[in-house]
């Protein structure tokens, strides 16, 4: 009898924990009305969209008759969207290789000043730009960048040219590192700080006593240290990388650096929303997101290969 | 032993790269200042560098009358307390029967968080969702719209898990519910991790402004951060490629340089005077988070 031991302690079971399940509800309801319903939509991406074939738009998309791949190979032939493709591809390497060895630099280098209120006080300061919105930084930076703006007066004094730091595709993506940079750059290097202090102080001391100088205890000591963090993060960093910044990116741009800065992000918003081209929008993000779910699938592969955990 | 060190050409080095770097940080924030604090003219004839020209205080309390402001402050505020109560229900109630191990379907569970933590059905199915909900030009939509962060979820269910089973056993013993354990013995224990994942909430809250580009058109109804958004925008379109101006009408309708920098002043001051608190908690949060990846 065992089937019947089993469904008195399921019953058991169930009457000790069935609260547990009426506290999960609420998460399960939301989660099923905003991102699993949602997914239904994705087959917009293979249909013809009448908005108002039916009563309600999201009826709507049901009602539409299907066109197979035709929106993919349509975008896909499209030099705009070429263009985003690359424009993501380009800016997510440039902050990939420029801003992603920043932190750890930075919190090397702070951890060799002796002084524990200066560390202190400059983290209180490079924390900072973290806790402010896109559009905050964009306005401080348009009115630091623009025409007759304070950089552009130093340039003008030092007997250079004008730079059109917002409106020139030659210079608008290293804008956007910048200004990447500027705001993650101290936040990110916390968890590198916290790394640092969490390693081993004897091994400072042996390598001390062995007459490791202070440069060899920084690159034999300190980094090797870091390397498992450094890993981890990397491969994170990694996985997100069809997120070129679209907060970011539609904060700052123009029409004069689509060009130089329209991302898939931002493609998908103004032909999708814009434009009104539903079913295209659905197409492209449906592909950008493919390939982002791929990417961290991958990634996290590598992770728990490497290192033995999953980052979820 | 304690390791010797002397004081070398290399901290020199070194302390100045620093300071260069908390000097880059700072000098944009001082310059829009120093804007919202100047009279009108040397900002208009530019300038105005890190200090104020001309001080006065007209330009930030016009600010603070304007009722577009207040309007969208108002919205901002009342979405950010909203929005943060609600999502901290759900982060909890999900995190705690998670965080029990002998749940029966856990394992489910976990696999459909962070499914959709890991894909989303992209911007166009969201906003037609949203449409045909009729919460297009609701608060509701800015509440509603990425109430729930999964990651955020996973922070504390991580935290509710190192707390000592002793503790909650003793009170089921004792005849407590689940709920009430919860309640009594596991929310008051997790005070720190309860703070920061309100204050993660509170600041994602209040600094978003893509919900209200995507989901709301109508000017009574817009957040501070779009209502910045709509600023900075008119500022960035009005010039041409050439960087001229490109059409006078829009140029004279063009909200003044001071005016912008004092509302960007004025709309940071929430963050600035929760700042310490921020700092405190959000490093806190990022090394909870850290331990267990």
């Amino acid at each position: 009898m065992r089937i019947g031991t089993n469904t008195r302690s399921f019953t058991q079971y169930f009457k000790q924990n069935y609260d547990m399940y009426l506290l999960l509800i609420p998460a399960l309801v939301y989660i099923f009305i905003f991102n699993i319903i949602p997914l239904q939509g994705i087959v917009l991406a293979f249909k013809d969209y009448n908005m108002f074939i039916a009563d309600s738009p999201w009826k709507s998309i049901g009602a539409s008759e299907w066109v197979g791949f035709k929106h993919f190979i349509n975008v896909f032939a499209r030099s705009d969207f070429k263009r985003a493709l690359s424009n993501t591809i380009i800016i997510s390497a440039y902050k990939i290789v420029f801003l992603f060895p920043l932190p750890i630099i930075f919190a090397v280098l702070l951890n060799e000043v002796r002084s524990i209120k200066f560390q202190k006080g400059l983290q209180t300061v490079v924390y900072l730009p973290h806790f402010l919105s896109w559009t905050v930084i964009a306005g401080i930076f348009i009115s630091l960048l623009g025409s007759t703006g304070v950089v552009n007066a130093a340039l003008v004094n030092l007997g250079f040219d004008k730079v059109k730091f917002l409106m020139d595709n030659s210079v608008f993506r290293e804008v956007l590192i910048f200004t990447a940079g500027w705001k993650e750059t101290g936040w990110n290097s916390i968890v590198y700080f916290a790394a640092i202090a969490g390693l081993d102080q004897e091994c400072y001391e042996a390598a001390y006593i062995d007459g490791a100088g202070r440069f060899q205890r920084m690159w034999y000591v300190t980094l090797p240290g870091l390397l498992p963090t450094v890993v981890v993060l990397l491969i994170i960093r990694v996985g997100a990388f069809m997120s070129a910044g679209f907060s970011q990116i539609f904060a700052m741009y123009n029409p004069t650096v689509y060009e130089s800065a329209d991302i898939i992000d931002t493609f998908v918003y103004r032909i999708g929303l814009g434009k009104m081209d539903f079913s295209t929008g659905t197409a492209v993000g449906l592909f950008n997101s493919l390939i982002g779910l791929a990417l961290v699938l991958f990634t996290n592969r590598i992770s728990k290969k490497l290192t033995g955990r999953s980052i979820w | 032993m304690a390791i010797k060190q002397k004081f070398t050409f290399f901290d020199i080095i070194n302390i100045f790269f620093l300071c260069l770097f908390g000097v880059v940080t700072i000098l944009p924030f001082m310059h829009v200042i120093a804007k919202a604090f100047s009279g009108e003219g040397p900002v208009i004839a530019g300038l105005v560098n890190f200090l104020p020209k001309q001080f006065q205080v007209d330009t930030v309390l016009y600010v603070l009358q304007r009722s577009e402001f207040l309007g969208a402050f108002r919205i901002s505020a009342i979405v950010t307390v909203i929005g943060s109560a609600l999502a901290m229900f759900l982060t909890v109630t999900a995190a705690y029967p998670l965080s029990k191990p002998n749940l029966i379907g856990r394992k489910f569970f976990l696999y459909i968080f962070v499914f959709i933590m890991l894909f989303n059905a992209g911007m166009v199915p969201n906003y037609l969702l949203f449409n045909s909900l009729d919460l297009l030009n609701t608060i509701w939509a800015l509440v509603l719209s990425g109430t729930f962060s999964v990651f955020n979820m996973f922070i504390v269910k991580n935290y509710f898990e190192s707390l000592p089973e002793s503790v909650e056993e003793s009170a089921r013993i004792d005849g407590a519910s689940g709920i009430k354990t919860l309640l009594y013995v596991v929310l008051p224990m997790s005070k720190p991790v309860l703070a920061t994942i309100t204050l993660f909430y509170g600041v994602g809250y209040w600094n978003n402004y893509m919900s209200g580009v995507l989901y709301i058109t109508k000017a009574s109804l817009k957040p501070l951060q779009q209502y910045l958004f709509d600023l900075t925008n008119e500022a960035l379109n009005i010039m041409d490629s050439t960087g001229n101006i490109k059409n006078i009408d829009s140029a004279m309708n063009l909200t003044g340089e001071s005016v912008r920098s004092a509302t960007i002043v004025v709309s940071t001051v929430p963050i600035l005077i929760l700042y310490p608190f921020l700092q405190k908690y959000f490093v806190k949060g990022i090394t909870i988070g850290s331990v267990k990846g």
